[in-house]
């Protein structure tokens, strides 16, 4: 389709960047603004980009619905079961500092970063599914 | 009066604030829908804006990308499926006028006993945000308090929050999902 | 020198500002939706290009300076193919433009 050129050619250099971007905000959660919901959202805005210039199929074909729910209920258990490490290793549920008693401080640096992680892939995954339930609907059913 | 805050920028915080109402009363008033959808859009930018300048930037980056992002995306992918304006409303609803106004009368009233902004007295300020900030200097080596509160010392609220956006998630997906596969099988059953 | 960068600076936040308000105007009051996209175009390149200069001259050779420029670069390739993506949508769908003949 020539006449959608420019939109291509654009959102293909500016996908990759707004992906590149979304890990970045996820993994400077600890130093600036940002976390894992702010990077979920921001994952999920490249792919709909992606899939509103280059079509629906190519959308999916980059990220299958059935991967995006797969991920949603992953990274709830990714959250959950960071928690139950704790109970494991014989403190409260969701404890980090017990994670590791010699450096409690890094307990809470490894615990913080899963969660964190949960919480992106979760966000970017529910996002996702949304659009495309809603997306290549006719009106008027 | 409460009191303003005392920087100068109260010459921004204040016409920002206008803006909002203004934005808030135009959208209500809008019988076109996609207009509408577009002026929340316009909200959610000025409301990212407001909360930047009372020092909340990670709010102000969960609502900009949120609102004026997705939301208004997943919006206008709904509009598109229903009607592009509003219908007309049916009769004069001044019984819900009367009950908004006396209880936005009685929200104000509240306020007025409330303390004023920006006063370190307040209840608020006292507990447990000092213990917050205090606790995440001395047992983490992270520097963004905001992070730490939510991961960490408030995980489970973060928790039930991720749990509450993939109960969202399903809800949507099982409403639409459904609904095409019963479409489908009439269509089959019809040709 | 300092006065220089300042006053520069200065001029290039009014300057950007008073170019902003030009496209607002624009928006409102030009008569077609083709025309007013121009205004919209004013507001995203000029305004906000002028602005960030300002900001990076007074925020001199730092990590700032470069994040500025390059928010001035990605706003620069996203806000005119927007208004292209707009205004081609619209010609597709029959949107005919405004010609002096057409009494507004």
């Amino acid at each position: 389709m020539t006449r959608l050129t420019i939109l291509r050619v654009v959102s293909k250099w500016m996908v990759p960047f707004i992906l590149l971007f979304a890990l970045y905000v996820q993994a400077h959660g600890d130093l600036g603004p940002g976390g894992g919901f702010q990077a979920g959202v921001i994952f999920a805005a490249g792919i709909i980009l992606y899939s509103l210039v280059f079509g629906l199929e190519a959308g999916r074909r980059v990220f299958p619905p059935r991967v995006a729910e797969s991920l949603a209920a992953l990274g709830i258990l990714l959250y959950a079961g960071t928690g139950w490490a704790g109970l494991l290793v014989g403190g409260w549920y969701l404890d980090f500092p017990a994670l590791n008693p010699h450096h409690p401080s890094h307990g809470q640096h490894w615990g913080i970063f899963a969660v964190e992680l949960g919480v992106g892939l979760a966000v970017a995954s529910v996002m996702t599914s949304i659009f495309y339930a809603f997306a290549g609907r006719r009106g008027s059913q | 009066m409460s009191r303003l805050p005392t920087l100068g920028d109260q010459w921004v915080v204040i016409p920002l604030l206008v803006l909002l109402v203004c934005t808030a009363i135009t959208i209500i008033r809008m019988r076109s829908l996609m207009a509408a959808v577009l002026l929340t859009g316009i909200y959610s930018f000025l409301s990212a804006s407001w909360m930047l300048l009372l020092d909340a930037p990670d709010v102000a980056f969960t609502e900009a990308a949120v609102g004026a992002g997705l939301s208004t995306v997943l919006m206008l992918a709904t509009l598109a499926l229903t009607s592009r304006d509003a219908k007309p409303p049916v009769r004069r609803p001044w019984g819900p006028l009367f009950v908004v106004v006396v209880t936005g009368a009685a929200l104000v009233y509240g306020t007025l006993d409330m303390p004023h902004y920006g006063d370190p007295d307040a209840p608020a300020q006292r507990y447990p945000s000092p213990s917050y900030v205090e606790r995440t200097a001395a047992e983490t080596e992270i520097r963004n308090v905001v992070t730490v509160v939510l991961a960490s010392y408030r995980g489970y609220d973060t928790l039930g929050e991720t749990t509450v956006i993939f109960t969202a998630g399903i809800g949507v997906l099982l409403l639409l999902r459904g609904r095409a596969r019963r479409m489908g099988t009439r269509e089959r059953e019809k040709s | 020198m300092e006065t220089v960068i300042a006053v520069l600076s200065w001029f290039c936040l009014v300057t950007g500002s008073a170019f902003a308000i030009i496209g607002g105007i624009g928006l409102l009051r030009l008569p077609d939706f083709y025309t007013r996209m121009h205004g919209g175009g004013i507001t995203d390149t000029l305004g906000a290009g002028l602005i960030m200069v300002g900001l990076s001259l007074q925020a001199g050779l730092s990590l700032i300076t470069v994040k500025l420029l390059l928010i001035l670069v990605f706003s620069l390739v996203a806000s005119p193919t927007a208004g292209y993506a707009l205004a081609k949508s619209a010609r597709t769908h029959g949107l005919e433009p405004w010609k002096r003949e057409d009494d507004r």
